[in-house]
């Protein structure tokens, strides 16, 4: 995670431009780039060995171990109704940590960068029309990069 | 709600466990108390440990805040002492209120954890019971002391406790000695509970008091005069006790003569009785009997100190006893003290962390493994190799020690578990005045704690179902010529890795008849699936969601639940449940469990490239699979094994994963893994036996809850996690045919 805080894409000069401002993870899923508040993730992991389960749902991909603890990882591709792609290099497994929830693994295609984004650089999900899932939180606009902010509990829970 | 302020929830958690073990002994003793009244055998320190119990347990709850149980305890304690001081009789009607209360603690527990609604009202009622219960009633007391010829030096200091013990030891022909003894006083203390220890079988110290000593310039050694009541002589009591320097003086019965009338018309308790006589054998008492302390008078200081303290009699002793009733004091104010010193309360996640940290040693043990066998196939490096396998095997038994050591810690009796349910079976037999037995044994049977902890609910249903479906009453007992009484046996033992509990009634026993009867009715089955049932199939079905026929509440569970929930329950515990009856005879209900569910030896099974492990607690056997065996019997493949049919399951279809077991490559091998659960019995094709192994099972994420068939997962070592299939649910949902494979299927469209 520190690495990633560090991450060379970080814009530094936004640090003290005034307003608060929530850190936001960005992760990529195909051509898309989607964000998740970064205090809700514990940990970024290069793929283990995959366990799967037979007769489970349909967007879990298998168990993992991390450090002694079972995780169940979550395919968002399969979730958010998207093309299966094969793991490449770049394939991460996002872990969760919301507090109250047991921790989940969100396997994504590469992890990007962290942005710090101001209250009048998120819009409401509203905006992208219609209804919109319950997990979709927001749209964040910072200079030409358009993110879909994920609320994790309801992506979670669902 | 208990206020705990900034009490750490640690701290909150100690005094939930505390107060709940002493509870549960409170129960033990209750028992106890209750066998010994009804062989009229009351031993008074049964009731002076429930005394103390409670008292402890008002201390702890004022310091948490506990205000309902400090304040039931108050009432309580004050009843217990009325009992050890012979004001109030142990009837049946005070027993039930002591259950009650023991209930209602439980109660007040679950309420101060935020589980269960307030019992306030509960505990009104109860303490109302309490006051019309110990009403005071000055019963003129027949003085029966005057049938002794006690010394009043010693008869005049008796505290209250002390003259209710002497009286109704006399009161039960008990003999009295008066006895003297030195000892020093350095070893006072322990010396004269030393002596108590050994005359318990013979009989009771009644009180002990400094005699004059017979030499002033004596300041090491103290001598005591002791009373004592026994149904032996002088001489065994002289030999029992074995002192150096003992003196045994049977104190004389008076012969024929009724009590002077001084003596019957003093009211005893209120002041020394005049002066008797001394019995001649002994020095003249010199001890003057105002002597007592003022406040050895007060209550509270029977309750903090206990009866035992050695009193200083005479100011002149005062000086040189006085270390002994302080000590004891202290001794003496916390029950279980000395209990508490030896034992240590763990929270059973920290063994958990143990058993974890203990699953990634094992995993490293193996990679150790590796490391050695790779150097010992390597020429230049095969004497390093050798050197590092040696200490690998070292290792792996030290491992193997350890592992043994925490999983012992994990295990507790089944005892308290069986007394709870004493109780509740107790409270329901005299509620519908059903009389029964429950007659336990293999109390002592261990098991894993965590077991053990959700294992009292559902046995609470079965016990409560045998009495309600099972045993009749007493006039239909009579009719068939069964003893009035009604007997529950409760027989747990270990078999192999399995603990097994039985729950046997000699009740009306069940009839498969009825059974599918009522099941028909209630849409449980259809008269279709009826008609090919067999008497087992039929007992089975009172397992069933849906069939049981309780809508009340049970006041026991709190939950009118049926025995679908206690399969379900047990089931979770990778345990199951079978049933034989007999109409008219009684109905046998068997839970088998695992021992522990912390780390199970498995078989590494491989099926479409996969490894799973199954627990080989329920492997019985494995052998190469010959199709030509194997016949089709209603749609289901049965292997013929030894002249018994086998069914088998195909567990890459049943799991829906690629293999290659469609039986079109003929060349290929197959295995069989014959699992049994209970007496069932199945066997699970599988297309690799991979070995066994020792691992740590983990329960799968909630959000796999949907998922049946697999009790959890476990690392392999080298990175690999193999789930552990559930053999219990597997084989149910196997041979329990298409209805609960949809219900899997259906849960799994569901998540």
């Amino acid at each position: 995670m520190a690495d990633i805080v560090r991450s060379p894409g970080r814009d530094l000069r936004r640090a003290n431009d005034g307003g608060k401002r929530i850190e936001y993870l960005a992760f990529t899923l195909g051509s898309q780039i989607y964000a998740v508040p970064i205090q809700h993730i514990a940990e970024i992991l290069k793929p283990p060995p995959i366990t799967e389960i037979p007769r489970a749902p349909r967007n879990v991909v298998g168990i993992i171990s991390v450090r002694g603890k079972l995780v169940t990882v979550v395919d968002l591709r399969r979730r958010f109704g998207l093309v299966e792609s094969p793991f490449d290099r770049r394939t991460r497994i996002l872990l969760t940590d919301t507090g109250d929830d047991e921790p989940i693994g969100l396997l994504v295609d590469e992890v990007r960068q962290v942005y710090r984004l101001a209250e009048h650089e998120i819009e409401p999900a509203a905006a992208l029309g219609g209804d919109q899932p319950a997990y979709i939180f927001g749209i964040g606009r910072q200079d030409d990069a358009l993110l879909v902010l994920l609320e994790l509990k309801a992506l979670i829970e669902s | 709600m208990a206020d705990f302020g900034s009490e750490s929830s640690e701290k909150k958690e100690e005094f939930f466990s505390e107060a709940q073990e002493i509870v549960d002994g409170l129960g033990k003793f209750l028992l106890d108390l209750e066998g010994a009244v009804a062989a009229s055998r009351v031993d008074p320190d049964v009731i002076n440990e429930m005394f103390r119990a409670v008292h402890t347990l008002k201390g702890i709850a004022g310091l948490f805040g506990a205000t309902r149980m400090s304040g039931m305890s108050h009432e309580l304690e004050n009843m217990l002492d009325d009992v050890r001081m012979g004001r109030l009789d142990l009837t049946s009607n005070v027993i039930d209120l002591l259950f009650k209360a023991v209930d209602l603690y439980t109660h007040i527990l679950l309420f101060e954890r935020g589980e269960a609604p307030d019992p306030q009202q509960e505990i009104a009622k109860l303490l109302a019971s309490f006051a019309a219960v110990t009403q005071p009633e000055e019963a003129p007391t027949s003085n029966i002391f005057t049938q002794f010829d006690l010394d009043p030096g010693m008869f005049g200091v008796l505290t209250e406790y002390e003259e209710h013990r002497l009286k109704s030891n006399i009161e039960s022909g008990l003999a009295l000695f008066r006895l003297r003894v030195r000892f020093n006083l350095t070893v006072l203390d322990t010396a004269l509970e030393d002596l108590k220890k050994k005359a318990k079988p013979l009989g009771e110290i009644i009180t002990y008091l400094p005699a004059p000593s017979t030499d002033e310039s004596d300041f090491e050694n103290l001598e005591l005069d002791i009373l004592m009541a026994s149904k032996s002589d002088a001489a065994t009591i002289d030999t029992t006790l074995s002192v150096e320097g003992l003196v045994v003086n049977p104190v004389k019965r008076r012969s024929g003569g009724g009590p002077p009338p001084k003596a019957a018309a003093a009211p005893v308790s209120k002041s020394p009785l005049p002066k008797i006589g001394a019995p001649p054998s002994l020095p003249p008492p010199t001890i003057a009997g105002p002597a007592r302390l003022p406040q050895d008078l007060a209550p509270e200081s029977h309750a903090a100190h206990g009866a035992k303290s050695v009193r200083p009699a005479a100011p002149a002793h005062a000086a040189r006893t006085s270390v002994a009733p302080q000590a004891q004091g202290q001794a003496g104010q916390f029950v279980g003290k000395s209990a508490a010193q030896t034992t240590v309360r763990v929270d059973i996640r920290k063994l958990d962390r143990l058993m974890t940290i203990l699953g990634e040693l094992a995993i490293v043990r193996s990679a150790v493994g590796r490391l050695a066998e790779r150097l010992r196939g390597s020429v230049e490096h095969r004497e390093l190799g050798t050197d590092l396998h040696r200490l690998h095997r070292t290792f792996e038994r030290q491992l193997g020690q350890m592992q043994n050591g925490i999983l012992e810690v994990r295990m507790v009796q089944l005892g308290p578990v069986f007394d709870k349910l004493q109780r509740g079976l107790r409270a329901i037999s005299r509620e519908y005045s059903r009389p029964v037995n429950l007659v336990i044994t293999g109390q002592e049977t261990e098991i894993d704690k965590l077991i053990v902890e959700e294992l009292s609910d559902p046995l609470m249903h079965m016990v409560r179902n045998a009495f309600d479906h099972g045993i009749e009453i007493v006039e239909d007992r009579l009719k068939v010529g069964k003893p009035e009484v009604g007997t529950i046996a409760l027989n747990a033992f270990q078999k192999g890795n399995h603990v097994v509990i039985e729950v046997e009634d000699d009740g009306r026993g069940m009839d498969p008849k009825l059974i599918i009867a009522s099941a028909i009715r209630k849409g449980v089955i259809t008269e279709d699936e009826s008609r090919e049932m067999s008497a087992r199939d039929a007992y089975r079905l009172v397992f069933m969601p849906g069939f049981s026929t309780k809508t009340v509440v049970t006041d026991l569970s709190g939950r009118g639940v049926g025995l679908d929930v206690v399969k379900t329950n047990i089931a979770k515990l990778g345990g199951i449940v079978d049933v034989t009856s007999e109409v008219g005879i009684g109905t046998k209900m068997t839970i088998t469990l695992p021992v522990t569910l912390a780390i199970i030896n498995v078989l590494i099974v491989e099926i479409g490239g996969r490894s799973f492990a199954i627990p080989l607690a329920s492997v019985e056997e494995a052998f190469v699979y010959d199709p030509s065996l194997t016949r089709n019997v209603e749609g289901r493949e049965v292997l013929s094994l030894r002249g018994q049919s086998l069914p088998i399951c195909h567990l890459s279809s049943l799991f829906q994963v690629d293999a290659f077991d469609d039986a079109s490559d003929s060349t290929r091998k197959f295995y069989v893994v014959t699992v049994a659960v209970g007496i069932r019995r199945l066997g699970l094709l599988v297309d690799r036996l991979e070995g066994q192994q020792d691992i740590v099972i983990k329960p799968l994420g909630r959000s796999l809850k949907s998922v049946h068939g697999f009790a959890g997962a476990a690392e392999l070592g080298d990175q690999r996690v193999a789930l552990v299939l559930d053999v219990a649910a597997i084989v149910e949902e196997v041979l329990a045919g298409d209805q609960s494979r949809f219900l899997a299927m259906a849960g799994e469209g569901r998540a």
